[in-house]
């Protein structure tokens, strides 16, 4: 998460001007292809409702030709007077049963010339007789049909033609439009026989079946709201106010096509009334469906996707090329602090980029080298200091040493103060005199054992020196007086209990160091205090050089992998360890 | 420059793409507008009645065991089908054409003669020595089998038992009689009962060709010629029809649901029929058990049998692509299999003209609706003595003519001129 996160920021420079190269040309793609499909459609529309109201009018003749025909039909039978005649007449033998539906039948039959094959003309007599042109569309029971609601209906209408839409019994549960008429003697207006005509719900579909297509769908409407035939079959003998109501408005509207819901979708609906038969046809277009089939939605998306993505891959190459130099530079720069601001920068990258790192660089070469400027004065002067400290002699330390050797003088033991004498002046020699900083190990342990003289001479032989110098190392180089500020210091403050101890000095080499011991068995002290390394320089008694500035020297002299380690323990005795390089030639 | 080529290479892409999807679309639409037009590998067939030839060769394609045949069945009124087969055939094109079609035996050869080359032979996919050979002549033309025979029409007389015996007459009464013999019968049992002994219909009459085919005759020769004037079998046929007439023994009806309701209703004491009415008149559940069937009366002439013919089909496969795979379906189906025969009897009830078939055990059931009779297996042996009749191309075209003149000749017109009338009008017509 962390690391995400990481590169995220690091990245940002990209990611904020890709996000928004992505958001404008994802926009302008998106925006580009709603608007030129919503055009396309909407221009299809247009001319696909125009295109389907020259089709409704089609339509609408041919139902007009059709109820023409029927009508014709109604007209030919009720004027028919052989149909008349027959009847009205009586049969009771076989014989004239035979003449009478040989003759209705041949009248029948011419009949039939008047409508579509698709139909048939039915008469039914007063007798419950049927005559049937073609049972093959309907093969209709006469005592149904003399018993229905439809026959009823006929009955109370004007001598009009009905239309009814039925899928019952009568029709032997086929949907099925029905025509009707009752034929009726002029002078007395008494019924002798009914005219029917039926056609199949989907042979009336073969009337306008090839203008529809999926989405583009054609219903007739009953002014009651019954749907009597459809493409759509599963909404044929649906009754819909619904439907009826978006066709109603549709005809008081001016408007060529008008959207509405219907059916629980959406549809551009187109309506036209059929006055002769009383019906509505009413074109539904599934707008959507037709505009899909037409406007490739998917070759247009997969087109504008595949070149949102190419020219956002594009943009993102480009981007990404211009800012991680830039954020490269940047990562550099903030990563200067790990190397020292030792490490220059990579020049690279665009022209911007390059400039700034050579610029950062030159600063950086500047800044390094005033920087080491700075530190070798600070050293030098460091280095002064403490040379000037190393000749030094504590004027006390003299004094000190010369009332020591007057008194042994009073006290008559010559030979100690000579033998003291000698070695303040081994002493003096080579400290004052000797000017190298640098000396060996032999001559620095010579000093030691000098100084220890006169130290014991001053305070008595109570505390016992011992000296472990290996033989190889005596030749080895060290810095001057790098051992004296710890004896002394172990004399004038690590027996003030106890009195009387020793100190061994162990000088050897170990793991490419050298290494210099001065371990007593002394008062010791507690580990914090070690830390101090000793008490306040001012006590320095001998030289201006103190136990502290032996690490600093050390340090300042060698690096940071040399320098003193002091241990200790109250009632045990102090161990400081002094780590120095091998050097075998004076430097 | 390497840039400018991976512009030119992306662009170049993209146009490439835009192209591909654009030609897959053209495809597409193609597809689509060819199986509008005809279809690849299905086989579509032709038939009326859902209940009947359609329910057949369902049954058919059950006993058909090729997974790649792929059968459409399109349902169409019979009319309708010898509307569009002669509108189809006469242009030539064959274009929506089926690839299987069921025409009517009398129909049959009036198709054959006229467009042979549209019709596919069939004589390698069956043998025709395993049909009825009443049903080979309205079938070939020319030497050559054309259509697998498929159901028989062949007739018996079903008669009510009780108005029967009321009349005083018994079943062999009824047997093996002519049709003098019935007209008699008839006259007794509507003046004892007051019903009707059958029923007919002015403007079909069927009746006469019944009566005509038991001594093998027919309104033409197998020459084609017009033999009306001369018929004696058709004269005497008339004279029975009219001898019915005039003793009120004849129930008249207008149309088929008029027929089906004469003797449903118990209107009429017997219907002289093809065996397809038997499930019709069975369907009235009130008179069951009332039913008997016995042979078709025959004429008085000589050679003539107790047998005759009303209806039947057979099925013919067009000379279009998938012919040969239509061909072999027929073959294996109606044209062999024994089995699928008598499933076609229990399950639709048609009697095919399969002879092998009469002897498995569908045929052999006893109808309780008829008394229990075997009336399946009467059938079958009736129709192997089927007399062959060749119908000709102007049946019904003939028919039409005469039954304008059967109602003159009803109205005392003599036979004589009314044969020789019908003779010159028909010869004026279709000659």
């Amino acid at each position: 998460m962390k690391k995400i996160r990481a590169i995220l920021y690091q990245n940002s420079l990209v990611l904020k001007i890709f996000l928004v190269l992505l958001v404008s040309i994802l926009s302008v793609t998106v925006l580009t292809v709603y608007s030129s499909m919503r055009m396309s459609s909407q221009l299809f529309m247009d001319t696909f409702s125009i295109t389907n109201t020259k089709v409704m009018t089609q339509i609408n003749e041919r139902f007009y030709t059709f109820s023409n025909s029927i009508i014709s039909a109604s007209m030919a039978m009720e004027n028919n007077g052989v149909i008349k005649q027959q009847l009205q007449e009586e049969y009771n033998s076989s014989l004239e049963n035979h003449e009478y539906f040989y003759t209705i039948g041949q009248e029948m039959d011419k009949l039939q010339a008047h409508i579509n094959d698709e139909a048939t003309i039915v008469l039914l007599t007063n007798n419950n007789e049927t005559f049937n042109t073609n049972f093959g569309v309907w093969d209709v029971d006469a005592r149904i049909l003399a018993n229905s609601n439809i026959k009823r209906q006929i009955d109370q209408s004007q001598n009009k033609v009905q239309f009814f839409y039925e899928n019952s019994e009568l029709t032997n549960n086929q949907p099925m439009i029905l025509v009707g008429k009752a034929l009726k003697e002029r002078s007395t207006q008494s019924t002798y026989g009914y005219f029917f005509t039926a056609i199949r719900e989907r042979n009336l579909r073969n009337f306008y079946q090839e203008y529809t297509s999926e989405g583009n769908n054609i219903l007739l409407l009953t002014p009651s709201g019954k749907i009597i035939s459809s493409n759509l079959r599963d909404k044929i003998g649906e009754d819909s106010d619904e439907l009826l109501q978006h066709v109603l408005d549709y005809e008081q509207d001016i408007q060529e096509y008008k959207s509405i819901q219907v059916f629980g979708q959406n549809y551009t609906i187109l309506a036209e009334y059929v006055p002769s038969l009383h019906i509505y046809i009413v074109n539904l277009i599934d707008q959507d469906l037709l505009a899909q089939n037409l406007i490739d939605t998917n070759q247009t998306i997969i087109i504008s996707v595949t070149v949102a993505i190419i020219a956002l891959i594009l943009a993102f190459i480009i981007v990404r090329k211009m800012t991680s130099s830039m954020s490269d530079l940047v990562y550099q720069i903030s990563d200067m602090a790990r190397y020292q601001f030792n490490k220059p920068l990579e020049v690279r990258g665009g022209y911007e980029t390059r400039k700034t790192a050579e610029a950062f660089n030159y600063m950086l070469n500047e800044l390094q080298d005033y920087v080491k400027l700075l530190i070798s004065t600070q050293e030098k002067q460091r280095k002064s200091e403490l040379k000037a400290l190393q000749h030094q002699i504590n004027p006390h330390f003299i004094y000190n040493t010369l009332t020591s050797i007057k008194f042994m003088m009073n006290q008559g033991k010559k030979e100690e103060a000579s033998q003291t004498i000698e070695s303040f002046i081994v002493l003096l020699q080579n400290t004052i005199s000797n000017l190298d900083e640098i000396i060996t190990v032999e001559q620095e342990i010579e000093n030691l054992k000098n100084y220890v003289q006169i130290m014991q001479t001053r305070y008595s032989d109570r505390i016992n020196v011992h000296y472990f110098v290996s033989p190889t190392s005596l030749e080895l180089y060290v810095p001057k007086l790098i051992l004296q500020p710890f004896i002394e210091n172990a004399f004038f403050h690590a027996f003030t209990h106890k009195k009387a101890g020793h100190i061994h000095i162990l000088v050897a080499e170990k793991d490419n160091f050298l290494i210099c011991e001065m371990i007593d068995d002394g008062d010791g002290m507690k580990q914090s205090a070690t830390q101090k390394h000793a008490p306040s320089k001012k006590n320095q008694l001998f030289s201006g050089i103190g136990v502290r500035n032996v690490h600093e020297r050390i340090q300042l002299l060698y690096g940071l992998r040399y320098g003193v380690d002091i241990s200790s323990e109250p009632g045990k005795g102090t161990k400081v360890e002094i780590r120095l390089p091998i050097e075998k030639k004076k430097t | 420059m390497k840039k400018t080529s991976l512009f030119l290479l992306l662009f170049g892409l993209l146009f490439f793409m835009a192209a591909c999807s654009g030609e897959e679309n053209a495809a597409g639409n193609e597809e689509e507008n060819d199986t509008n037009a005809s279809s690849d590998g299905e086989i579509i067939a032709w038939a009326w009645d859902q209940h009947f030839n359609i329910a057949a060769l369902n049954v058919a394609l059950e006993h058909y065991e090729d997974e790649n045949f792929n059968l459409e069945i399109i349902e169409n009124a019979q009319d309708d089908i010898v509307q569009r087969l002669n509108t189809g055939l006469s242009s030539g094109t064959m274009k929506g054409m089926p690839n299987i079609v069921l025409i009517e035996d009398q129909r049959a050869q009036s198709f054959l003669q006229s467009y042979p080359d549209a019709f596919y032979p069939i004589d390698d996919y069956f043998s025709t020595d395993d049909f009825a050979d009443y049903k080979i002549a309205p079938t070939s033309y020319d030497g050559k089998q054309y259509g697998l025979p498929f159901d028989t029409g062949v007739t018996g007389l079903f008669y009510r038992t009780d108005l029967i015996e009321e009349a005083g007459y018994t079943h062999d009464d009824l047997v093996d009689i002519t049709w003098g013999e019935f007209t008699e019968i008839a006259k007794d049992v509507t003046d004892k009962t007051g019903v009707a002994m059958i029923s007919l219909d002015p403007n079909d009459l069927g009746i006469l060709r019944v009566m005509m085919q038991t001594v093998g005759s027919w309104y033409t020769n197998p020459e084609g010629e017009i033999t009306i004037a001369n018929n004696d079998a058709l004269r005497e046929a008339l004279e029975h029809y009219k001898t019915l007439l005039d003793n009120d023994s004849v129930k008249i009806v207008s149309d088929w649901s008029t027929f089906l309701a004469s003797f449903n209703n118990g209107e009429v004491a017997s219907v002289p029929s093809g065996n397809w009415i038997a499930p019709s008149i069975s369907a009235e559940d009130s008179q069951n058990g009332l039913w008997k069937l016995a042979p078709i009366p025959r004429l008085e002439a000589a050679g003539a049998v107790n047998a005759s013919n009303l209806g039947g089909s057979s099925w013919y496969v067009l000379n279009i692509d998938g012919k040969e795979a239509a061909a072999e379906f027929l073959g294996k189906t109606f044209g062999s299999n024994v089995d699928f025969y008598q499933d076609l009897v229990e399950e639709v009830g048609a009697i095919g003209t399969y002879k092998p078939a009469s002897e498995g055990d569908a045929y052999t059931f006893e109808n309780e609706y008829f008394n229990g009779q075997q009336i399946i297996y009467e059938f079958s042996q009736w129709m192997e003595d089927i007399p062959e009749v060749d119908y000709g191309l102007n049946t019904y075209g003939i028919e039409d003519i005469l039954a304008a003149e059967v109602q003159n000749y009803l109205n005392g017109k003599s036979l004589d001129d009314v044969l020789a009338d019908t003779q010159t009008q028909a010869e004026n017509q279709f000659k």
